[in-house]
């Protein structure tokens, strides 16, 4: 990694614990808080879509996985609170690698059926399942009072929270880029492009795209984790198929071509929506709309415009330099 | 036992209705239409505001035609000019316009649930084997029944339907031969939306309308789509019946896990057969 990349990731890693430090009104710490943890989201529905090519209408089921397993098994106090975090998001990605080896044989379109419906059973077995999940009233998570050695305290309160759970988005981008960019992502992509090829190529072409299923439930999941500690608690709206459905229109608003697309699409897909909420109650048509301009119009999302910027930057110094 | 029979047909016959234009349209176009369930809502507010004015049966009408309308608009204006694009364009485009009908629903008719009555010719109950069952669930499951014999007969019997299996068989091959792909793809995609819309009206004296109307019979739908072999309206109407049984028996004996039989029931069918229950027919 040049130095010029290592400064720069510095600087994105910086950028969120400022502006929990710099005295901004708490109402805007809290909302790019709620953000990040969208941007978890559509990190993972992202994931997939860049490695694999395929399109998840169920990622919240692996978004409120997590957090439902913490509030289940928390009051029990088998393991302390971080072993049990851990093993919560291995569990709901172990899952969703077992349920990969089965989705990715389904041929493109059947594949987001599959997700729509895992996603609608578990939303149905937490609305439904009453002892188990508390039913729409979902469950409060019985929290320690230190997490990974902070305080509860600061982690549900907007500066705290902001702090850390950017420096996990920052985080967790990271490892994803590099995967990416490693033999491994760049194998997938390949199986992406033309399976029969990559398999004529003597490669496995099951288990890696089950194993970046697994690997986006589990990135998806950590932003449910972020959400259940902030919050502390856990409801079936996290795993209603409009969270899906959000998830997927802020990787796509993004654009899914980069890894760090999905993320622009969430902060940006919310802070639209904070602003166009007060003055408008037709927000699910601009977001459709949004939708088909874009995938008509711009489907590399926002993440097209910054080549296409330094395209026109570079045309400019060109005709510069030629005028001297 | 044979009243649960009974309304599992009832539930198989609208989620045949809606799953067929689904299947219809992957087999002709290989498209996925997302808002296939909004124009099922679509059909079934246009029904009530219209029965209001002049009774459920021109509702139920007039319903079919708008959205019959309303289905070549959509061929004209997304899926044609868009058929080159790969399947997840038209995926996501659909996705939008459900978004859009959603918000329009909820800004002409409102976020609460409105119900249709039951048109009173056909309100009463009948004795069926010893207990009473409404007349008006007999009246769907008659619905269905004429819906899949006439697409029977236009499919095999038909010009157009010869051609549309034709297309759904091998598009571009189908073309070259000479049949005009893009005209039957209107009539299609119409007789798809007509038929969702019509179920809709039809569902709507016994489910009620809501926004989330939509989403709801979406899911069933693509399981059936899925479960029965994409693109085969065959296999459609083996899944739904199958489906609409699962869902009335589960709600009997194993009431908390309903809604993951479906879901099973999909899991296991792509684990032994792929393609799907019907393979490559139509």
């Amino acid at each position: 990694m040049s130095v010029g990349k290592a400064v720069s990731w510095i600087l994105l890693a910086a950028c969120g614990p400022l502006i929990a430090w710099l005295p901004f009104p708490l109402i805007m710490k809290s909302l790019l808080a709620q953000a990040t943890f969208s941007a978890l989201f559509a990190l993972g529905v992202g994931l997939l879509i860049k490695q694999n090519g395929m399109i998840s209408f169920g990622h919240a089921a692996f978004f409120g996985l997590p957090g439902y397993l913490l509030g289940v098994l928390l009051p029990y106090q088998l393991v302390s609170a971080e072993l049990l975090i851990c093993a919560a998001l291995l569990l709901s990605g172990g899952l969703a690698f077992v349920l990969g080896l089965v989705f990715v044989r389904a041929q493109g379109i059947a594949f987001g059926m599959l997700t729509l419906a895992i996603g609608q059973a578990v939303y149905e077995a937490a609305t439904r399942i009453r002892w188990l999940s508390g039913g729409n009233d979902g469950l409060t998570l019985k929290l320690p009072a230190k997490i990974f050695g902070l305080s509860l305290k600061v982690l549900q309160q907007p500066s705290g929270m902001l702090a850390v759970s950017w420096l996990v988005m920052v985080a967790t981008l990271a490892i994803v880029s590099l995967l990416a960019s490693s033999r491994f992502g760049r194998l997938t992509e390949a199986i992406r492009d033309n399976e029969e090829r990559a398999r004529f190529l003597g490669y496995r072409t099951l288990w890696p795209r089950a194993a970046v299923f697994g690997l986006s439930a589990v990135v998806t999941g950590v932003g449910g984790v972020m959400f259940a500690l902030y919050s502390g608690f856990i409801s079936p709206d996290t795993v209603h198929w409009t969270a899906s459905g959000s998830a997927l229109i802020m990787a796509i608003l993004g654009g899914s071509g980069t890894s760090w697309g999905p993320i622009a699409g969430a902060l940006v897909y919310f802070f639209l929506k904070e602003s166009l909420d007060s003055f408008t109650t037709h927000w699910l048509s601009i977001i459709g709309v949004a939708l088909i301009v874009i995938t008509v119009a711009f489907p590399t999302g926002l993440a097209g415009l910054v080549p296409f910027a330094r395209q026109l930057i570079a045309n400019r110094r060109e005709a510069r330099l030629a005028r001297a | 036992m044979a009243i649960q029979l009974l309304n599992g047909l009832v539930y198989g016959a609208l989620l045949f209705t809606v799953a067929s234009g689904l299947a219809l349209m992957f087999g002709l176009r290989r498209i996925v239409n997302f808002a296939h369930g909004s124009l099922y809502m679509l059909g079934a507010y246009v029904g009530y505001s219209v029965s209001h004015l002049f009774g459920f049966w021109i509702g139920l009408f007039a319903a079919g035609i708008c959205l019959a309308l309303a289905g070549i608009l959509l061929d004209g204006a997304v899926f044609r000019p868009l058929q080159h694009r790969g399947p997840l364009t038209t995926l996501l485009v659909t996705f939008g316009l459900a978004l859009i009908t959603e918000d329009l629903v909820l800004s002409v008719w409102g976020k609460d649930t409105l119900s249709l009555p039951v048109p009173p010719a056909v309100g009463g109950d009948w004795w069926l084997l010893d207990t009473t069952f409404p007349v008006y669930r007999l009246l769907i499951i008659a619905f269905g029944a004429v819906a899949s014999f006439s697409l029977l007969v236009w499919l095999k019997g038909s010009r157009a339907g010869l051609f549309v299996r034709a297309a759904s068989y091998d598009p571009v091959t189908s073309a070259v031969q000479g049949v005009n792909t893009d005209r039957l793809g209107a009539v299609v995609v119409a007789v798809s939306a007509g038929l969702a819309g019509m179920s809709g009206v039809v569902a709507a004296p016994l489910l009620s309308l809501a926004p989330n109307m939509a989403s709801d019979i979406l899911v069933d739908s693509f399981i059936v789509v899925v479960v029965g072999g994409l693109g085969s309206v065959a296999g459609a109407f083996v899944a739904a019946l199958l489906l609409g049984q699962i869902n009335v028996l589960g709600v009997v004996f194993m009431p908390e896990l309903t809604s993951l039989l479906p879901f099973l029931l999909m899991i296991a069918v792509l684990l032994l057969k792929p393609a799907g229950l019907a393979g490559d027919r139509v």
